[in-house]
């Protein structure tokens, strides 16, 4: 097939506009991961769960849509508390295994709540700025993509404030790096990690609803690909990166769609999958990783 | 006057006699089972197929049941179990329906791919000793992937023929509108119906009278069904069921000056695509639709951006009888659409073999009974569908269905044209 200049930047320019979508998941994971080091696989689907009640929150209720961006989130943070007290509280520090499964049987069982609870159809979630598109030359540029780009820069800001410039943070970095030891000056880890676990689901529930203005739908068809995608920017940012989370979701957005482009839609995976693979192979810790040590 | 206690008691005793003897007879039931994905992304088949068949079972008691082989009444009952839209879950409820319960047919499933793998555990010709498969006889209501029930003589299908109403579809559009020339499109490449239906029918079909792939020829494209189907499909600019992105495709149709666009895909992805192409401006003359978007959920997700869009479909509330199927579906929670209507009719024309071929609700007689029943099926040479009558292919275990063309508009499926 031929493909004109025009094409190739133009996919460019949609992938990485809507990998905004994937650094604002990859975020989320990253947060989780940096607080405990452990993977929480159910984030996309709580990010999910939080978009579906502000869709029925603006729905039941009347209210206005913008209301959808406020009730998710904070439902999307009840959520991501839920997953800490069931899959990651009580489980034993050192087994690695136990939350990893328990936030899987949580990813499915959110997923299958939501299908019985919509059975399965798709519902129409409103469209942010749905007529903004900025043409320039031979080039568009998606209001609602670039808000959502916007919105992730805005985000990682506070993320990265919130980590490095307050006690919340501090008392964050200190039981990621010494759990043992920032336990006995009395920084109380549970609550530290509850902490992240809300931040992270407000994170991912405004994700979530962007995500979902941003396809205009939906579905429990979300979880899992969000939830793969997200998990394929984490590690190739590199696990508890933060900017490694944003610029690997930008990185994957726009890979994705030059291997859609080029390659079509039954090869795309497999190129994004290989990218993954020659990360784990050629640098495991990702874009900006760093080993840590810990107790 | 002495034994007049006695007498009483007798009395008495044989009222109870006969009482019990007429409450066991109307006890006696005639089972029936049904599948479709209650669970997983496309539940809302199960939902609504499950929903139809209820309301028909209703209906058959109302009429006071299936008339046996010595006259007298039983009651109908079904099962509804879900298959997931999943080839293994499929078979497993197939194998367990036909081996552990007195079910005498079955109605379902839901997808394509998972009623061709179901299919194929069945005995492939009835009475060959040789074929251990299963020997149950199934009439389909949604599974539509063209051709599938002569994987087994002991599988039935009523659904609608793609191949003639695509025909017929395209016949029309050359007709009223003279003026288009052009087709591009677009399947969600991992579902089986939409990609089938897709690279060997529907392309196939605009060819055949009269109208031009708008990038080019397609090679080995001839019109005839199936032909260059494998070209047809990288010719095209293709998504997955689960995609959120369209950007690139549509960027593709836009960019392809196409006068019709033709998008082969189920409600989620069809909406998705649909507003991915209203966002980049892009304004076909005509957009083409998959049978089973002709749907509630399509309207439900994007109906300002569907406006306009046509699909041929066999089920649509034109007749009063199928008004009344469309609103026993909405009482039970359920829609009424080309797949789940059928489920009702399925359930008639059930009810209509068994008390030809004499079924008697016996559990010693099930599987002599499940045989009489395929071989009724097998001999229908027509039914009467809820718009219409519906020809049975004999030699195939097809339908052919009347159907009319809906068209999206003001968030409803209008018809706009009825052949029938």
């Amino acid at each position: 097939m031929n493909f004109d200049h025009i094409d190739v930047v133009q996919s460019l320019i949609d992938g990485v506009l809507f990998g905004s979508v994937y650094a604002l998941l990859g975020l989320g994971f990253t947060l989780i991961f940096g607080a405990m080091h452990k993977l929480n696989m159910a984030y996309a689907a709580s990010s999910i769960a939080g978009a579906y009640v502000g869709l029925a929150t603006i729905t039941i209720f009347a209210v206005p849509t913008v209301l959808a961006f406020v009730v998710g989130p904070l439902a999307a943070g009840v959520v991501g508390l839920l997953i800490y007290i069931s899959c990651f509280q009580f489980m034993p520090r050192n087994n690695l295994l136990a939350p990893l499964m328990a936030s899987i049987g949580a990813l499915f069982f959110i997923d299958e709540v939501i299908i019985d609870q919509t059975a399965g159809s798709p519902i129409t979630f409103p469209v942010l700025l749905p007529d903004a598109y900025f043409p320039v030359g031979e080039y568009g540029f998606r209001g609602d993509l670039l808000f959502i780009a916007f919105a992730s820069f805005i985000l990682m800001g506070v993320i990265v404030f919130m980590l490095y410039r307050t006690k919340m943070g501090l008392a964050t970095r200190a039981a990621s790096q010494q759990p043992v030891a920032s336990l006995l000056c009395g920084i109380p880890t549970h609550r530290t990690n509850s902490t992240v676990f809300i931040l992270a689901g407000v994170l991912g529930g405004f994700a979530g609803c962007l995500a979902a203005a941003a396809v205009g739908v939906l579905s429990p068809l979300l979880t899992l690909p969000l939830t793969v995608k997200g998990l394929i920017v984490t590690v190739i940012g590199g696990l508890g990166s933060i900017r490694g989370a944003i610029v690997a979701g930008f990185m994957i957005g726009a890979l994705e769609n030059l291997f859609l482009l080029f390659r079509g839609v039954n090869e795309r995976d497999i190129y994004v999958f290989l990218v993954l693979f020659l990360f784990l192979v050629v640098r495991p810790n990702g874009l900006f990783g760093t080993s840590i040590d810990r107790d | 006057m002495s034994n007049s206690p006695l007498k009483a008691l007798a009395l008495v005793a044989a009222t109870a006699l006969a009482f019990a003897s007429s409450s066991a007879l109307a006890e006696t039931t005639i089972n029936i089972a049904g599948w479709g994905a209650k669970s997983g992304p496309l539940r809302s088949f199960g939902v609504n197929s499950e929903a139809v068949m209820k309301a028909a079972v209703a209906r058959v008691n109302e009429m006071g049941g299936i008339k046996l082989k010595n006259g007298s009444k039983a009651k109908l009952a079904f099962d509804y179990h879900d298959s997931a839209c999943n080839a293994e879950q499929a078979i497993a409820v197939a194998r367990k329906v036909a081996s552990e319960s007195n079910a005498l047919v079955g109605i379902g499933p839901t997808c394509s791919g998972a009623a061709a793998a179901m299919f194929g555990v069945f005995q492939k010709k009835v009475g060959d000793s040789g074929d251990t498969g299963l020997q149950f006889p199934i009439l389909t209501d949604t599974a539509v992937r063209n051709g599938l029930a002569k994987i087994s003589q002991w599988t039935f299908r009523n659904t609608p023929n793609e191949p003639d109403m695509y025909d017929k579809l395209w016949a029309w559009v050359a007709k009223n509108h003279p003026n288009l020339k052009t087709i591009y499109g677009g399947t969600e490449t991992d579902q089986g119906h939409s990609n089938g239906t897709y690279s060997k029918v529907i392309v196939q079909a605009a060819t055949r009278h009269g109208f031009k792939w708008s990038k080019g020829n397609i090679e080995g494209l001839t019109g005839k069904l199936a032909s260059g189907f494998k070209n047809v499909l990288s010719s095209s600019s293709n998504w997955l069921q689960a995609d959120t992105n369209f950007s690139v495709q549509a960027r593709a149709f836009r960019r392809s000056g196409a006068d019709i666009f033709i998008i082969s895909s189920h409600p989620f992805t069809t909406c998705g695509m649909l507003k991915e192409l209203k966002r980049q401006r892009a304004t076909p003359k005509l957009i083409i639709g998959l049978t089973s978007s002709s749907s509630a959920e399509v309207m439900k997700g994007c109906a300002a951006e569907a406006e306009g869009m046509i699909i041929p479909t066999s089920f649509a509330p034109i007749t009063p009888a199928a008004q009344e199927v469309a609103a026993l579906a909405n009482k039970n929670g359920g829609d009424a659409d080309l797949h789940s209507a059928a489920a009702w009719e399925n359930v008639m024309i059930i009810k209509q073999v068994m008390e030809t071929v004499g079924v008697t609700g016996d559990p010693s007689m099930v599987q002599k009974e499940r045989r009489m029943i395929r071989d009724g099926l097998e001999s229908l040479k027509s039914t009467n569908g809820l718009i219409g009558k519906v020809t049975r292919v004999q030699d195939e275990g097809e339908a052919l269905k009347p159907y009319v063309f809906v068209q999206a508009k003001a968030g409803n499926w209008v018809v706009v044209h009825d052949p029938r």
